[in-house]
């Protein structure tokens, strides 16, 4: 694998003017030089390697979009070091441009009043796409999703979904070696969003194009990423793959079970059984929460199973959703 | 297989510019009312005044040259400050950025699809009803040659202003009130409103030094100018050669240092 973004120590930071409050104090602001340095990106350092798709996670405000736009070239970091595929993006921002590709859940870089195909024709030129690798990505795309109804269509008439995926496949249009997807899911529908994942997820696997995806929908990135990485407050919280994520805050599961009586008065009989674990009752289930480090969910089964009948089971893992919400909450330690 | 790029863009602002029909209407529409109202002002003025030639104008001169600006303005409009300025406001500006292609020719390309629809469609019928009303008032020979050299670079320095100001709008982050004054500014010292003729002698003094007169004053007095003396031609044109290399260099210099400093709005 290779390497295709380096970040270094990268920090950015803005100058804000203090305002004040009021109509008073906005005619004071007219004159104010009182400035405060906001730092959105403090000392980021990370490694991507060619093919990757990484989750870029973080609460709103977190500096995301901060990083992506230095990433991108059009942010100019206020120290530290980026090279994107060898490039320094904002010196060499042209031949960057490229290199990448860029979706925008909530702002298009189509061609609103022209037909879609149009926007495609257009990008070919200004991205200079030779027409046989035009053509063949053209086919790739009908391979994968049913864009004839869409080619022909006024951007400006196209459904929110219809439009994300006509930006997502414009950005994947020349071939570029990164691609990043700023919250490409947002207020879609369940079905459009699965259709979405399952392009971007066949696209990187097609052309081996880097993803760098941020979003707030775990289902995102159960469903794309391996590697996730958490930023808040502009500082890197986790970097690693998001399974290691589950078993960094231990591997508990939580184990599920009906018997027969009050769920209440049996839930305190089997506390007493595993005295290890916590056990909870509510109307259908009598919850235990197990760390499979202390012992196996088997074995905890079999202990209870010994003793009261089980009519129903079931086993639920702690969702990345709960561990991010954790970590975003009550950070790492 | 370079302009190809660029070519692609104007291609694109001319579909574009067509796909609203109505909105063209409007315009040639609007464009008869202002028309109007500056047929009957100009009566007034020249009713109140004790001869019939004012400034070296007859009546007829000075309809004539304003109607020609009018269609002019109408084509070289190109709005270029509200939309950079909403694409700094909404954020949009970040896609525009990561193209491979340098901002500055970005936008000029893409509005020059509209260049072309709007001279089609509106100056190109207004020259030819002024010419068929006015019985030959305007020359047919070089001058013509002489005006399209000259609009081509106006075009050039009237965009490079318009970038200006749509830099100044990076900082301030609101483009109405800069843009008016802009427009008002442009419009009153390049000849647009009113001809140059009619400004007092200091002010003509100061408004010939500026780079609006290069904008709508150089190419219509090429145009009107029926017997143009060589000299003149020369000195018109490459004073405007002069702006639009001297605008170009301080339009790309100020964005290159404001492009450092923007913060791009959301999240």
């Amino acid at each position: 694998m290779k390497e295709i973004i380096r970040i270094n120590h990268i920090t950015k930071e803005f100058k804000v003017l203090n305002r004040r409050e009021g109509l008073k104090g906005s005619i004071k602001d007219l004159f104010s030089r009182d400035y405060k340095i906001v730092r959105a990106v403090d000392d980021i350092s990370m490694s991507i390697q060619q093919g990757e798709i990484v989750g870029y996670l973080g609460p709103n405000g977190a500096g995301k979009s901060t990083t992506i736009k230095m990433m991108t070239g059009v942010l100019e970091p206020t120290s530290g070091e980026i090279l994107v595929d060898g490039n320094v993006p904002y010196k060499n921002r042209s031949k960057n441009a490229q290199n990448i590709g860029v979706v925008f859940g909530q702002r298009s870089q189509l061609w609103w009043a022209l037909p879609l195909i149009e926007s495609f024709r257009l990008l070919k030129d200004v991205y200079q796409i030779e027409d046989k690798q035009y053509n063949s990505i053209i086919e790739l795309y009908k391979s994968l999703v049913d864009i004839e109804p869409l080619l022909h269509k006024p951007v400006r008439q196209m459904s929110l979904g219809q439009r994300t995926l006509s930006d997502i496949l414009a950005a994947f249009l020349h071939d570029p070696k990164i691609v990043f997807l700023d919250e490409p899911t947002i207020g879609l529908d369940v079905s459009m969003k699965a259709k979405i994942r399952k392009l971007i997820s066949a696209l990187n696997k097609e052309k081996n194009t880097t993803v760098i995806l941020t979003t707030h929908d775990m289902g995102d990135v159960d469903a794309l990423c391996r590697r996730i990485v958490i930023i808040d407050k502009g500082k890197m919280l986790y970097d690693n793959d998001i399974e290691h994520l589950k078993s960094f805050f231990g591997s508990y599961r939580t184990l599920k079970i009906r018997v027969d009586g009050d769920l209440k008065a049996q839930s305190e009989v089997i506390q007493k059984e595993v005295p290890d674990f916590a056990v909870s009752a509510d109307d259908e289930w009598i919850s235990i929460l197990v760390d499979e480090d202390k012992k196996k969910v088997m074995d905890v089964l079999n202990q209870i199973q010994s003793s009261h009948s089980i009519k129903d089971m079931k086993l639920e893992e702690i969702s990345s959703e709960d561990v991010i919400r954790k970590i975003y909450e009550e950070g790492v330690e | 297989m370079k302009i190809k790029k660029y070519l692609t863009l104007t291609r694109a602002g001319i579909i574009e510019s067509l796909q609203f029909r109505l909105s063209m209407l409007v315009m040639v529409i609007g464009n008869l009312l202002y028309l109007i109202v500056i047929y009957f002002l100009w009566k007034a003025i020249y009713a109140s005044a004790d001869s019939d030639v004012v400034n070296g104008m007859t009546f007829s001169d000075t309809l004539i040259y304003l109607v020609l600006a009018t269609a002019l303005f109408n084509f070289m409009e190109m709005y270029t400050v509200w939309q950079i300025g909403r694409d700094i406001q909404s954020g949009k500006i970040v896609l525009d950025l990561v193209k491979p292609i340098d901002y500055r020719r970005y936008i000029f390309w893409s509005f020059s699809g509209s260049f072309v629809t709007n001279f089609l469609f509106t100056f190109l019928p207004t020259f030819i009803v002024v010419t068929a009303v006015t019985h030959g008032a305007i020359h047919m020979g070089l001058n013509l040659l002489y005006f399209v050299v000259s609009v081509v670079l106006a075009i050039m320095i009237n965009y490079s202003i318009d970038f200006i100001v749509a830099t100044i709008c990076l900082y301030t982050e609101s483009i109405w009130g800069i843009n008016m004054m802009k427009q008002v500014i442009v419009l009153l010292l390049s000849g647009a409103t009113v001809p140059l003729a009619f400004f007092p002698d200091t002010l003509r003094n100061v408004v010939d030094h500026l780079p609006f007169q290069a904008i709508y004053n150089a190419p219509l007095t090429l145009l009107l100018d029926g017997d143009p003396d060589m000299k003149d031609v020369c000195i018109t044109l490459g004073t405007q050669l002069a702006w639009c290399v001297g605008m170009f260099i301080v339009s790309k210099l100020f964005w290159k240092c404001s492009i450092k400093q923007i913060t791009v709005n959301g999240g």
